[in-house]
């Protein structure tokens, strides 16, 4: 039995996750080149609005009956999935070839169904809010079809191999993405006194600034130097 | 051509200034990102600006930046520095993401646009605010300028004499971490809305409050005006913002007031720890009017000036306006539409156009309300399928969009309108609005309701001519420009029908808008006279926790997510089949 904090902690990354994909989605309806593959883009944009939506609500059920201290932690910002759902960088489509997003779709989708069966166990005591998963589950294979379907039709000599082979390698890069990230926090928390010396050095030094220097209490702001940057 | 910009602290926005002192473009990041509060470097904006009117780099004479990067950052190190150790984290927190503070600007300018950097100037972060305002004002010497935020480069209150446009004095500035910003903001936070975006809803909850109530009383003492020494005193042991990364108030707070609300569980009036936060959002609201009125007394015995410029993200808090332009010392207030960091890249263009232009009859043209560029039309082709699969064209033609919309408001229809150039933001001024009959009931409740899920605390805005506004609401002369962008609330005429509208809140106030000639909501204003309907609710053009819609497909998304039918737009008017 997980506890309420993991268990939140999946939701939240889940609805993180959907939101995500949906801002990704609706980027690449925007950008690409013909009206249909933008019609496309565009309802499957709305499907990951939808099941954000829902993951929300799943989310908001679970953690009504937390303590409020513990609950304010879960709450979902979409400023906050720039760098972690999202590329700082851009979206795929901004920075990716379009052969290589619509491959990237390709094997997400099946990863979001695979990632979806853990959370289905997480709610199975609640069969309203299951069958709510589970039709985001065919969503998601749905998508994942017609990705396939687009891949193959715009590169037929593309063949289920290569397909595979991406699949392969998205697999291990997200692997990869939650080793990388379990390290980091474990990096992060054996580095922690190093970094809670370099910040007792960072903020002696800083008191020794004086910011009075700083104070432009009558003067004239126009004519302070505009190349400074204190 | 003379660029604007703001970002990594709050919202982030570029504007585009021409040589003749126009603001001729604006975006805000997340018109484009498509991320509520984007606050990160605004790429997309400077992109679609140089590519949209053509701009080649070295048309560009100089970029300005909406603070001093520097300064801003070791204003916080030393603060906190200063309550080492217990503030260790915070210090830690800042000096790991430097690369991502608004140090960086010079180097995300320089890899966007090679080059760009070199004309990269900084300005004081309130003068970017006093500047935005400035051009939205059509006094532009002798005037006082009141800025009010969380936290700048250096203060988090400032009051300027505006001599001229190249003469404009800082008189006195209150430091952080005092801040009726930051204050206000942790409040947001301990009544678990969002920092930064809940700040309104604090404001809509306070109005159910009891002044005289425990709770409304300690959480008034904890920020006061020292008329002694003349500045903001705050007692910081009730707040953690300045030492800590993730928490802003302390657990001395809570022991004050009693556990935060857990920001899952709706707010309903009718459960019983409602009026224990309204209490305390009114504590924070009766707060915020007590020093902002000492504040513009101040500001008047310092300058002798009678008119104001009003800005920084406080400036947003319209309910307070009422009170305080009812001061003997104030004339006139002038607010720009976006007082807070997103508008201050307009502020900071202008100051780019200044630098470059020094003459002594220069003077900032008044920006218009909606300087944000587009045009549906452009996406036309693009979104074809999705328009032939879900929608039908009612009508193109301008003159039968407003008739036919009209009828359908009169008949109780929400109406999506997305059309010509957008508004700054954050208020919806109708090109980005839903809209229905403003005394209908029903149709207020599902567009509140079925389509924002907004919080029912929160009254929508009424927008309507002049001549109506004047009928049913008492007006203050010193606000009248503040009614054009929704920056003020006023007090019902009580012995109108207004107050049993359902735009008007608990407190028989109403944030309206008073909408011009030219604008839409003026031509629909207009033929719903034949209808007997003269104001209609007005709300942001988007699902809560999205940014407002921008382009087509933003619009045509609301409409396929929630029972929007229709949808004006330069396309045509638009019906949902589905
Ligand atoms: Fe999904
Ligand atoms: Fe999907
Ligand atoms: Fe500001």
């Amino acid at each position: 039995m997980k506890d309420d904090a993991s268990k939140l902690n999946i939701i939240l990354e889940t609805a993180s996750a959907e939101y995500g994909s949906a801002l990704e989605m609706l980027s690449a309806c925007k950008l690409s080149e013909k009206a249909p593959y933008s019609c496309g883009y565009f309802n499957h944009a709305k499907d990951e609005y939808n099941h954000a939506d829902i993951f929300m609500s799943i989310l908001s059920k679970y953690a009504m009956n937390v303590s409020s201290s513990k609950a304010r932690n879960y709450r979902f910002t979409a400023r906050s999935l720039i760098g972690k759902y999202v590329s700082a960088k851009g979206y795929l489509y901004e920075i990716m070839k379009q052969k290589d997003f619509i491959a990237y779709v390709y094997t997400n989708e099946l990863l979001a169904k695979k990632s979806f069966e853990g959370i289905l166990k997480l709610v199975k005591s609640d069969s309203q809010q299951s069958s709510l998963i589970l039709q985001i589950m065919e969503d998601e294979l749905r998508h994942h079809g017609l990705a396939k379907k687009h891949f193959l039709k715009h590169y037929p000599r593309m063949q289920p191999l290569q397909l595979m082979a991406y699949r392969i390698r998205e697999t291990i890069n997200n692997r990869t993405r939650k080793f990388y990230f379990q390290n980091l926090r474990i990096l992060d928390k054996l580095l922690a006194p190093l970094y809670i010396f370099m910040a007792y050095i960072a903020g002696t030094i800083s008191i020794l600034f004086n910011l009075r220097e700083f104070d432009h209490t009558n003067k004239n702001l126009m004519e302070l130097s505009s190349k400074s940057i204190v | 051509m003379y660029i604007g910009i703001s970002g990594y602290n709050h919202e982030s926005a570029v504007a585009l200034v021409d040589e003749h002192g126009t603001l001729v473009d604006y975006y805000r990041e997340e018109f484009l990102s498509r991320v509520k509060g984007d606050k990160s470097f605004p790429k997309r904006s400077l992109k679609r600006i140089i590519q949209l009117h053509n701009i080649e780099i070295n048309q560009i004479k100089s970029i300005a930046f909406y603070e001093r990067p520097l300064s801003s950052f070791l204003t916080s190190i030393r603060t906190a520095a200063l309550n080492m150790p217990r503030s260790l984290p915070l210090i830690s927190h800042q000096c790991r993401n430097f690369d991502k503070s608004s140090i960086s600007c010079y180097l995300d300018l320089s890899r966007l646009f090679p080059g760009l950097e070199k004309k990269l100037l900084y300005l004081d972060h309130h003068l970017s605010h006093t500047l935005t305002a400035l051009a939205y004002s059509d006094i532009q010497s002798d005037i006082c300028s009141i800025v009010v935020d969380g936290f700048g480069d250096r203060s988090t209150t400032s009051i300027a004499k505006v001599n001229n446009l190249y003469d404009i004095k800082e008189l006195w500035c209150c430091d952080y971490p005092s801040s009726l910003g930051l204050f206000y903001s942790s409040i947001t936070d301990f009544l678990g809305f969002e920092v930064n975006e809940g700040e309104y809803k604090v404001m809509g909850l306070s109005s159910f409050g009891n002044s005289n109530s425990l709770n409304a009383k300690n959480v008034f003492n904890l920020i006061k005006w020292n008329n002694q020494f003349k500045t903001i005193t705050m007692d910081m042991s009730y707040f953690d913002y300045h030492i800590s990364p993730t928490q802003s108030y302390s657990n001395k707070l809570v022991e004050l007031l009693g556990p935060p609300r857990n920001p899952f569980v709706p707010l309903v009036r009718e459960d019983n720890d409602f009026q224990y936060y309204a209490d305390i959002a009114k504590g924070a609201q009766d707060a915020i009017v007590n020093i902002l009125c000492q504040l513009f007394n101040y500001a008047h015995t310092l300058t002798g000036s009678r008119r104001f410029l009003f800005s920084g993200g406080v400036a947003m808090n319209s309910a307070s306006l009422d009170e305080i332009s009812s001061l003997s010392c104030v004339d006139k207030i002038i607010i720009p539409p976006s007082p807070g960091d997103a508008g201050a890249s307009i502020g900071s263009a202008y100051f780019a156009y200044l630098k470059n232009n020094h003459r002594q009859n220069t003077k900032l043209s008044r920006p218009t309300f909606f300087p944000s560029n587009y045009d549906s039309t452009s996406q036309q082709h693009l979104a074809k399928q999705i328009l032939t699969d879900n929608f039908i064209t009612l009508t193109t033609e301008f003159v039968e969009i407003i008739s036919i919309s009209a009828k359908l408001i009169s008949k109780g229809e929400v109406i999506g309108i997305s059309i010509n150039n957008a508004e700054t933001g954050p208020r919806a001024l109708g090109n980005r609005s839903l809209v229905c009959d403003g005394t209908n009931k029903d149709a207020v409740n599902t567009l509140n309701t079925l389509i924002k899920n907004r919080s029912p605390f929160r009254p929508t805005a009424p927008s309507m001519k002049y001549h109506t506004a004047n009928k049913y609401y008492v007006l203050r002369n010193e606000l009248i420009e503040c009614y054009k962008t929704m920056s003020a609330t006023c007090k019902c005429r009580m012995d109108t029908e207004s107050i049993n509208f359902p735009t008007t809140h608990i407190d028989h106030t109403a944030r309206l808008q008073i909408v011009e000639d030219g604008q839409i909501l003026f031509s629909l204003l207009d033929k719903l006279e034949d209808y007997n309907i003269q104001i209609l609710a007005n709300s942001s053009f988007n699902l809560s926790g999205d940014p407002t819609s921008f382009d087509l497909f933003d619009a045509l998304m609301v409409s396929m997510r929630k029972p929007l039918k229709y949808i004006i737009t330069n396309v045509g008017l638009l019906q949902s089949i589905l």
